[in-house]
């Protein structure tokens, strides 16, 4: 069917194939949901799923800044909740159409960010560490491996500004989230030091070269380690003991949506345990749902990456949504480090 | 040109008129507009008008990242001549492969720019093709840094829009009076007299075209010098494009934005004015 | 007729050039008939090119870009050679002014603009983004390439010929059709090929005006690519560069008869 789709489309007569189903339009990151997961909806209810991938929250929001996108859900992080608020693109939440919402992990029931959860339901849970070969340094427990000299050129850190200044603030012992101008100041200092030891500011892509042994250490994110860790067993991963940033990002219905019933009924769907598993399980990422986490198999419900014990989650800090005069330093700070 | 051509040439402007009063002036109207806006507390542009965002384009930060953006683009520029030249050249030579030979230069250009450029991050990191041959013939003991540099990202700018200096060059050759080669040859002039006397400055109003086509996309390009530069190095096409994206300072973006173009436009103004009279 | 024969040398630095047009191009190929993922080579294997025409994703995204470039082609082509013939008779300052404008405008100016326009349209008019956006965004970025290359092949061109086709009692449309027309041919044909390969290859201003049903070969190769060099990207891209090519040939085949 499909295919016939496409040579219908190559003969110009796309527009003709449109199925009458009532349909749902998913936005969602980059193999971050079981393809299981789409097909099982599309089937119990009855309805033709469209999905597509983006790689970051400044790509998603440039998508549907628009508030003419034809996306109904979407998946931004938590600290993009209310910028989006802010800037009405969100459809609150119907509490009484999730019955099951005691299905997500305590610490996600009432998050800072959007106490009782009118906005946005939590999906998965992320972090950003360091991952290194084992060879470099076994011990390593520091940021400060990301600064050594003897890495000169085997380095990444990702291309991020929220993540990489966050870091180097982390590092120098001030809080993720810090907006004053002399924390900042010195987290920049930082940056430029580390820059002429960098190979690169690289996100998914660090992946493969990490794998291939061309870089000793990058800055990552867990979800990017553990795929990476998957093909190669030199690799290790840590949070640092400076601390860490944390994100949850989280499902949310698109106030454009004309379809927020449906909508509801997705976001009901993937609070289901099995259902939550089987994505946890396909993207290798910390599910928000705990009760799914007892289906996940052996390996991932037991990793220390994707579930941290609790000295270790002390350590994290959520990002926070920054107000205009911090985030245009941070830009500027951001755009004098790669300027360098 | 001729009085007659009137009625039929305001036929002929039309459509290109509407097209680019619609989808051109009007959008930079928008963003115009947009620069002399306030940025909205979390994105988006909001009242009162002001001139702020010109203001800060002063910072001798972003005038610096201009600067460099600027010799970037003239070195990609400069690099596409004696390269696209000969190609040109030769396919105006051809005879009646001369479509052929223009297809397969256009060929590797139906591909995706974000596909070439991985197959030069394919070529260029350190376990890729280029680093396994030196070392396995033994010139370099270890693998060289190709990636992650402004070669690199010279390198995939010139790969990127050579063909755009291949064609006008090649329109402007295949036009060339053979007449007047053949005189040129019957006087004496060995072929490479005849290039440089002849050729040359014929094939100017050509080079002068490739140039704009190369130099200006080379200036605003973002995805080649992130991806091929590891995001190390900022051109002015970056900055902006964090602006709408990352900084979410859209009146900001748009303020750079219509800085750069005006630039641009003196620029030509001034390439038009050293003896670029074809270009406008 | 000794000159006008490519020489040695010409021919030599032609090949150079030529052979790093495609030496990455060739590189992707070798790799994606590599049986393993990563860049060592293990063997020859078609499974990349199975996983390829099992993602219907990837299909979907194909018939798109194609059925965009095409449309946008189309359109750019014919108004940028009317508007470059009119240009040719009488300059247009302005027009040309305009047209050389939009060449220096960054893509993602020229996106988030569009983008800008198209909410404040849609404010009045129920429509959202799709396949018309898009195609009206490559029309509209397309055009002065058009101009620019056959304005070009134009001015080396003799106006006096039309000129003389009118003498003899051709009308203005005649003249431009019987005498100028066909000699602008290869011109045109290179625009439109130029105009093509830029809209198959659009990712910046594609990926603002896209909407739901839209999206196009690059956006998903952007998304995948952004992962990992998978050898299933470089197998669509051999598939792209041999079916082109063959159509291209094609093309100039049924020219030559």
């Amino acid at each position: 069917m499909k295919r016939r789709t496409f040579f219908l489309g190559l003969a110009g007569l796309a527009g003709c194939t449109r199925q009458q189903k009532p349909r749902l339009n998913v936005y969602i990151w980059s193999e971050y949901i079981a393809p299981s997961t789409l097909e099982t909806f599309a089937r119990e209810f009855g309805v033709h799923l469209h999905h597509s991938i983006y790689e970051s929250n400044e790509e998603l929001l440039a998508k549907v800044f628009s508030g003419n996108s034809g996306w109904d859900v979407v998946f931004p992080s938590h600290y993009f909740l209310k910028p989006m608020r802010q800037q009405g693109l969100l459809a609150p939440l119907d509490a009484g159409r999730l019955p099951v919402l005691g299905n997500l992990a305590a610490e996600l029931q009432h998050p800072a960010w959007d106490q009782s959860l009118d906005w946005g339901l939590p999906y998965m849970m992320g972090a950003a560490g360091v991952v290194h070969q084992q060879s470099v340094d076994a011990q390593a427990q520091s940021w400060d491996l990301l600064w050594r000299e003897d890495m000169r050129g085997k380095v990444t850190m990702l291309d991020d500004p929220a993540d990489t200044i966050g870091a180097a603030l982390l590092k120098l012992g001030m809080p993720l989230n810090s907006t004053h101008p002399q924390a900042l100041q010195a987290a920049k200092e930082a940056l430029v030091a580390q820059k002429r030891l960098l190979r690169a500011y690289l996100n998914s892509e660090a992946r493969q070269q990490l794998v291939a042994g061309e870089l000793h250490a990058s800055h990552l994110w867990t979800t990017t380690s553990l795929l990476a860790m998957d093909d190669s067993d030199a690799l290790a991963y840590y949070y640092p003991r400076e601390g860490f940033a944390r994100y949850a990002d989280c499902a949310v219905v698109l106030k454009e949506s004309t379809r927020k019933h449906l909508a509801h009924e997705f976001l009901n769907f993937l609070l289901r345990p099995e259902i939550a598993a089987a994505n946890a399980e396909e993207s290798f990422t910390t599910t928000a749902n705990e009760a799914a986490r007892t289906l996940l198999p052996q390996e991932l419900r037991d990793s220390a990456a994707l579930y941290p014990d609790a000295a270790t989650l002390a350590r994290g800090q959520w990002f926070e949504a920054i107000p205009p005069d911090a985030q245009r330093l941070r830009d500027r700070i951001w755009t004098e480090v790669k300027a360098r | 040109m001729t009085p007659a051509a009137g009625g039929l040439r305001a036929l002929f402007l039309a459509p290109a008129w509407l097209t680019m009063a619609g989808l051109f002036l009007l959008p930079i109207a928008v963003v115009l507009a947009y620069s002399f806006l306030t940025r909205g507390a979390y994105g988006g542009q909001d009242l009162p008008w002001t001139v702020e965002s010109y203001i800060r384009m002063w910072d001798p930060l972003y005038l610096g990242i201009l600067a460099r953006s600027f010799l970037l683009a003239g070195a990609v520029t400069v690099l596409c001549v004696p390269l696209a030249f000969p190609l040109a050249l030769f396919i105006a030579r051809s005879g009646r492969h001369k479509l052929l030979w223009l297809n397969l230069v256009m060929l590797p250009f139906f591909t995706s720019l974000l596909v070439r450029t991985y197959a030069w991050m394919f070529l260029l990191r350190d376990t890729g093709l280029v680093n396994t041959l030196l070392l396995k013939l033994g010139v370099v003991a270890a693998p060289l840094p190709l990636l992650y540099n402004d070669g690199a990202v010279i390198v995939g700018l010139v790969y990127s829009y050579l063909p755009f200096m291949v064609l006008p060059i090649y329109a402007t050759l295949e036009r060339i009076d053979l007449a007047l080669l053949e005189a040129a040859a019957d006087l004496g002039e060995r072929p490479w007299g005849v290039t440089r006397r002849v050729l040359l400055p014929l094939a100017r109003p050509g080079i002068l075209a490739g140039a704009v086509l190369v130099f200006i996309p080379s200036l605003g390009s973002y995805l080649t010098p992130d991806l091929l530069g590891g995001g190390k190095s900022i051109l002015v096409g970056n900055v902006i494009q964090n602006q709408f994206t990352t900084a979410r300072d859209w009146p900001f973006g748009a303020a750079l934005a219509i800085g750069l173009m005006l630039l641009v436009l003196l620029l030509l103004r001034w390439w038009e004015a050293r003896g670029g009279g074809e270009l406008g | 007729m000794s000159s006008s024969r490519p020489t040695r040398l010409l021919r030599a630095s032609a090949g150079l050039v030529l052979a790093f047009l495609y030496l990455p191009l060739a590189a992707l190929m070798a790799f994606s008939v590599n049986d393993s993922a990563a860049t060592v080579w293990q063997g020859f294997s078609l499974r990349w090119y199975r996983e390829l025409w099992q993602d219907s994703s990837i299909l979907a995204a194909t018939a798109n870009s194609l059925l965009i470039a095409l449309a946008s082609t189309l359109c750019s082509t014919v108004v940028g050679t009317l508007a470059a013939y009119a240009l040719w008779k009488q300059r247009s300052r302005l027009l040309l002014s305009t047209v050389y404008l939009s060449l220096v405008t960054p893509e993602v100016v020229m996106g988030v603009a569009l983008l800008a326009l198209y909410q404040a349209v849609f404010r009045f008019l129920d429509i959202r983004l799709g396949m018309h956006t898009v195609i009206l965004a490559h029309v509209s970025f397309s055009i002065s390439y058009v101009v620019l290359v056959v304005l070009a092949r134009l001015r080396t061109m003799d106006a006096t010929l039309e000129e003389a086709a009118m003498d003899l009692g051709a009308t203005e449309l005649q003249a431009f059709y019987r005498v100028t027309l066909p000699g602008l041919a290869p011109a045109i044909a290179a625009a439109a090929l130029l105009a093509f390969s830029i809209s198959f290859d659009d990712y910046v201003i594609t990926s603002l005006v896209a909407g739901v049903d839209s999206e196009t070969l690059p956006m998903l190769i952007y998304a995948k690519a952004r992962r990992a060099i998978s050898p299933s990207v470089n197998a669509l891209c051999a598939v792209i560069v041999v079916v082109m090519g063959s159509l291209v040939l094609l093309a100039q085949r049924l020219q030559e008869r």
